[in-house]
């Protein structure tokens, strides 16, 4: 029997090993096996005040809190029966802005392009190319900037509440980023070219693709979700489309559809999804880009996170533009007993939240679906697709291309319940 | 908590300004140690934390942006928690160059840990590269799961606070 041991996989979230067990020139069995401890955040939220939901929620990501509170207000919102106004849903998105800017900068130039540059890190990315890095830092750092000045922090932000928010933030700081945004969204549409030149490992994957939906808005928060496969549920529905269930090599869960099928969700599924809704510039980007839709490459979601950095760069112009801070940040809640879904779309993919409160807004129950763990069963099946190229590579270039296939997910296993250690065995012949 | 960023940033001019950055997960145990130590340090030493040209940070998990948060600085004390050999409660004393005996756990670039962090701004960044920083760690016994000090870190409080001063005031008197 041989065996490829790689210690860790380095850039991702969390603590997972990797298993491939090749026989006959054949993958015989891929498990991506999750063995960081589960984290119970559903059972903390039991008893909890609904109000203590959204900066609870936000502790399960360091990346993406902003994806956990959002998911959850909506939720409780929907629970409570209340609508948000126009302008609380504008700073929510402007947040979701933030959010994203940062994760997809820090996704696309340190974590996944020493991989599509040969490169073992970000380290010697910055050696040969310190331009690319410095503005990577400066990118990401807007995004921070943004949600620092909404939530106070840059890393689980406060202020985000059911109802809206607990106070307008000044909108001088905001205005003053300006500037910053401009050259962020030149920056971002030269990300979209330059990823353009980068070379992608040949792979194509016939994705179901599931992402939110909204007719007038690049889909991140509200609307319907959406498959490529033309399932179209209500956000209150998801469950009667994607069902969560454990599997033994896991400590996250694993998600399948309804007819038991794998699904992709993430850059690649709303860009395919949604690439209608995207604001002039991010059409612009694409367009200009040649990409032929729908993209199919697991490895080709950094152009769409590319893409998408133009759009929230566009869209962050715009909002802060047009934020005032006035008006009542916040609607008043009535207390009552109810059951709410909510769902968002964090950087890596829908994330769906349900709770049940009583009448004293006490949480009785609580659901939690994130991204990577409906991510996870597409990973290994990728794996799967892949393992008949791998097995004609020398060890390290198969271990390489197995871990970038994994890294390209972005997947965030924290979220999803730290490591990946990859262990290919070739059974003798 | 808005500053000027590095491509933008103007000359140096007027009073020295020094960040001191308290760096540690709140719910990790032992881990807490740089946020505790530096709050316990501003109540302790309000003279000193509260002059203009001192910004203090009490940051969970900067990751990369520990870059930003040295932005605009002309010297930077950084409490951390470390985890070596010494005795729990222990405090180090380190120059960023003597930072690599204490890489952390580097696996997870999510969580870019404090050494590699400066590392790359120091490549990158010629003001990073010449910014006096003093780090100063406290030696864990646990960062498992809840909050609160273990006895030796706790212990180590007083002395730690003495520490931080000593090096701010070090700062200060340049």
């Amino acid at each position: 029997m041989k065996t490829i041991e790689v210690p860790a996989l380095a850039r991702v979230e969390g603590e997972g090993g990797l298993y491939i067990g090749l026989e006959n020139g054949k993958a015989v069995e891929i498990r991506l096996d999750i063995y960081e401890p589960p984290r119970f955040f559903e059972g903390f939220l039991h008893g909890r005040f609904l109000q203590e939901v959204p900066d609870i929620t936000a502790r399960i990501c360091g990346i993406c809190p902003v994806a956990y509170q959002m998911s959850s207000v909506f939720a409780l919102e929907n629970a409570l029966g209340i609508k948000i106004t126009s302008q609380v849903r504008a700073l929510r998105r402007l947040m979701y802005c933030g959010e994203y800017i940062e994760s997809h900068a820090l996704h696309i130039y340190m974590l996944q392009a020493p991989d599509l540059l040969g490169k073992e890190s970000a380290f010697e990315v910055a050696a040969i190319a310190p331009d690319v890095v410095k503005n990577a830092l400066r990118l990401k750092k807007i995004g921070n900037a943004i949600l620092s000045a909404i939530g106070g922090r840059s890393v689980h932000p406060v202020n985000v509440c059911v109802g809206g928010f607990y106070q307008w933030p000044d909108a001088g700081p905001l205005k003053k980023l300006l500037p910053d945004l401009e050259w962020g969204l030149a920056t971002a549409i030269d990300c979209v070219k330059w990823a353009m030149t980068l070379p992608y490992p040949d792979l194509e994957i016939d994705y179901e693709f599931v992402a939110l939906h909204h007719p007038d808005e690049y889909g991140v928060i509200e609307g319907e979700v959406w498959s490529s496969k033309g399932r179209k549920l209500s956000i209150k529905d998801y469950e009667k489309g994607y069902i969560e269930e454990h599997v033994k090599h896991s400590n996250a869960l694993h998600s399948h559809t309804v007819d038991g099928s794998t699904y992709l969700v993430g850059p690649l599924a709303r860009l395919n999804l949604n690439h209608e809704q995207l604001l002039p510039a991010a059409q612009k980007a694409l367009k200009d880009s040649k990409l032929k839709l729908p993209l199919k490459n697991p490895y080709k979601s950094l152009i769409a996170r590319a893409i998408e950095l133009v759009q929230f760069y566009e869209e962050a112009i715009q909002l802060v533009k047009s934020y005032k801070s006035e008006g009542p940040a916040h609607v008043e809640l009535k207390l009552k007993a109810g059951e709410g879904a909510g769902a968002t779309e964090a950087p890596r993919g829908l994330l769906y939240h349900r709770y049940q409160i009583d009448d004293h807004g006490l949480v009785t129950f609580a659901k939690i679906t994130p991204p990577t763990a409906q991510n996870l069963p597409r990973i290994e099946a990728d794996l799967f697709a892949l393992a008949p190229k791998i097995i004609k590579m020398p060890e390290a270039e198969a271990t390489l291309t197995a871990e970038h296939l994994v890294r390209s997910y972005d997947p965030c296993i924290s979220c999803a319940t730290h490591f990946l250690k990859l262990k290919v065995e070739e059974k003798e012949k | 908590m808005c500053h000027t960023l590095l491509e933008v940033e103007g000359g140096r001019k007027g009073k020295v300004r020094i960040a001191v950055i308290g760096i540690g997960q709140s719910l990790r145990g032992d881990d807490a140690a740089g946020l505790e130590a530096v709050r316990q340090w501003q109540e302790k030493y309000p003279e000193t934390a509260k002059r203009p040209e001192v910004r203090v940070e009490a940051s969970e998990l900067p990751g990369l942006a520990l870059i930003d948060l040295l932005d605009d600085m002309d010297a930077a004390v950084i409490v951390d928690a470390v985890q070596s050999s010494a005795k729990p409660g222990t405090i180090h004393r380190i120059s960023p160059d003597e930072l690599s005996a204490f890489t952390p756990d580097a696996q997870s670039a999510h969580g870019w840990g404090v050494a590699e962090t400066l590392q790359l701004g120091r490549e990158l960044y010629p003001t990073l590269k010449n910014l006096p920083i003093r780090l100063i760690g406290i030696e864990v016994e646990q960062v498992s799961m809840g909050a609160g000090l273990s006895q030796y870190v706790a212990q180590a409080m007083p002395e730690l606070c003495r520490t931080i001063e000593d090096e701010v005031q070090t700062f200060l008197e340049k």
